[in-house]
């Protein structure tokens, strides 16, 4: 499965059970993203999109555990670490930015045999600049 | 224009009750706790804090803030109902604070606000005057993008808030330990040099502490542009001009919470520096004076925030312009929030 996760400039996701941040531009590259396959998230990531908008969606809260091969999911409130050897492709958006967090994404990106195979920067609605970052086995 | 007219009213109350110096925010601990916050921080006793109801009338130039205290006090208590615990009752407490080790900030009150009305839509910004001895009180406002700013932020140094020290320390990022600390961070609500809006605060405190909380609600009210309620709280002990901290809340009104909800404490202390937070006076602490702490040539991921050995595998995959040199010592690296590198193992 590629997963699609946001972070702050410290790993962070959540902050008291709440995502970061959000940027509406960032949610419509995830809908371009996995346009043509499956994607997977729960009941609070999916609140933030236009459910009409995502024919591909598909709701579960066990929802890394329930994806496949080649499938899609966005990651806001959960442990990646237990998934890892399942984990294909990571989309990474990095908000750079700093916020307060009390979860924070647990893959070793350095240590963990991930390479990064690209590195773009784009504007965002209500951030500067938020660099997408894909990696790879 | 109604923005202006409201900043206008505030500054100008605001002037009217420091020069009456009716404003204060005061917390009560024994005299031998002064000098440091120490293990003995979490012992103190009686706490008098400004309340949002006295501090709002207090920047409509219509009341006293601090001859109602018991009134607000109950005031407090009362909001409780609005939040989604509204059984347990909440008054801060310099208690329910632990003493400072080497974290930015803490919950209180299991991160849940304590605001009097969570559904007002009406933008405002209040600023208390500042006390007898020149210190700021309650900040609150219903941050909203009618109230960011749309220019960059004008230089402020010539105001000089209480305890002020302009001070430097090669530990420090940036080299001075104090900054000028907005209480309502310039970006949500365009407050400038509003001495009633500057604290003195360390480097940490302002960085590590303050800017993570400002940076999520304006970039929340930029992508909704929804209203935030948004209070911050310098608390002073006794007669002391530099605050111990500061208690930030805020609670996003149209999702009832849903977007932004948090009550913490932010320190105001700087790793390895110790304060005299009566005067502003510091110095070194005592380990750092320490010749025997290594100091070592590392390489920062200024971006990753990671620290790496000169020889790591992985500095080529380091963009240069995130690369930064720095001699220090891994203890201090990681105190400001550094990791070390899982290849090299610094």
């Amino acid at each position: 499965m590629h997963i699609i996760v946001c972070v702050d400039d410290n790993l962070g996701m959540t902050f008291n059970r709440r995502r970061q941040s959000r940027d509406r531009v960032v949610r419509q590259r995830i809908a371009e993203l996995t346009r043509d396959g499956v994607l997977w998230m729960n009941h609070y990531s999916a609140r933030q999109f236009a459910r009409e908008e995502l024919p591909q969606l598909r709701l579960d809260e066990d929802f890394l555990s329930s994806a496949g091969a080649g499938e899609f999911c966005f990651v806001e409130n959960e442990a990646l670490t237990p998934w890892s050897s399942k984990i294909e492709r990571i989309y990474l958006y990095r908000w750079n930015r700093r916020y307060p967090s009390d979860r924070k994404f647990d893959l070793n990106l350095e240590d963990g045999g991930w390479v990064l195979e690209r590195s773009e920067d784009f504007p965002g609605f209500s951030h500067e600049t938020i660099t997408e970052e894909v990696y790879a086995r | 224009m109604m923005r202006k007219k409201v900043r206008l009213l505030a500054v100008l109350t605001a002037l009217c009750l420091a020069l009456s110096g009716c404003v204060s925010i005061q917390v009560f601990l024994p005299e031998d706790l002064f000098s440091d916050t120490s293990e003995d921080y979490v012992e103190q006793t009686e706490s008098e804090v400004l309340l949002p109801e006295e501090d709002a009338k207090a920047a409509q130039g219509k009341d006293s803030a601090t001859k109602d205290k018991s009134k607000g006090n109950q005031t407090r208590e009362g909001t409780k109902k609005d939040s989604s615990q509204a059984e347990a009752l909440y008054q801060f407490s310099l208690k329910d604070v632990p003493r400072f080790s080497n974290s930015p900030y803490v919950e209180l009150n299991g991160n849940q606000p304590v605001f009097e009305d969570t559904t007002t839509t009406k933008a405002f910004e209040t600023y208390s005057g500042l006390d007898k001895l020149g210190r700021c009180g309650v900040a609150f406002a219903n941050i909203c993008p009618e109230l960011m700013p749309e220019t960059d932020r004008a230089p402020i140094g010539l105001v000089k808030p209480s305890g002020w020290h302009s001070v430097k320390y090669d530990i420090v990022d940036g080299l001075y330990l104090f900054n000028r600390c907005h209480l309502i961070g310039y970006q949500l609500a365009g407050e400038n040099a509003n001495p009633c809006n500057l604290i003195t605060g360390t480097r940490y405190l302002n960085v590590e502490g303050m800017l993570p909380f400002e940076n999520m609600v304006g970039d929340y009210v930029k992508e909704t542009g929804n209203h935030v309620l948004y209070r911050v709280t310098p608390v002073f002990v006794k007669k002391e001009l530099v605050p111990r901290g500061v208690q930030m809340e805020a609670w996003s009104v149209e999702d009832e919470g849903e977007g932004i909800c948090f009550n913490v404490w932010c320190y105001n202390n700087q790793p390895g520096v110790t304060i005299d937070y009566a005067t502003g006076e510091s110095a070194l602490t005592k380990e750092k004076k320490d010749s025997s702490v290594v100091k070592t040539t590392y390489i920062l991921n200024t971006k990753q925030k990671t620290f790496h050995l000169g020889s790591c595998s992985t500095l080529h995959s380091i963009k240069e312009e995130n690369k930064k040199k720095c001699r220090s010592s891994r203890e201090d690296l990681i105190a400001k929030g550094f990791k070390p590198c899982g290849t090299c193992k610094p």
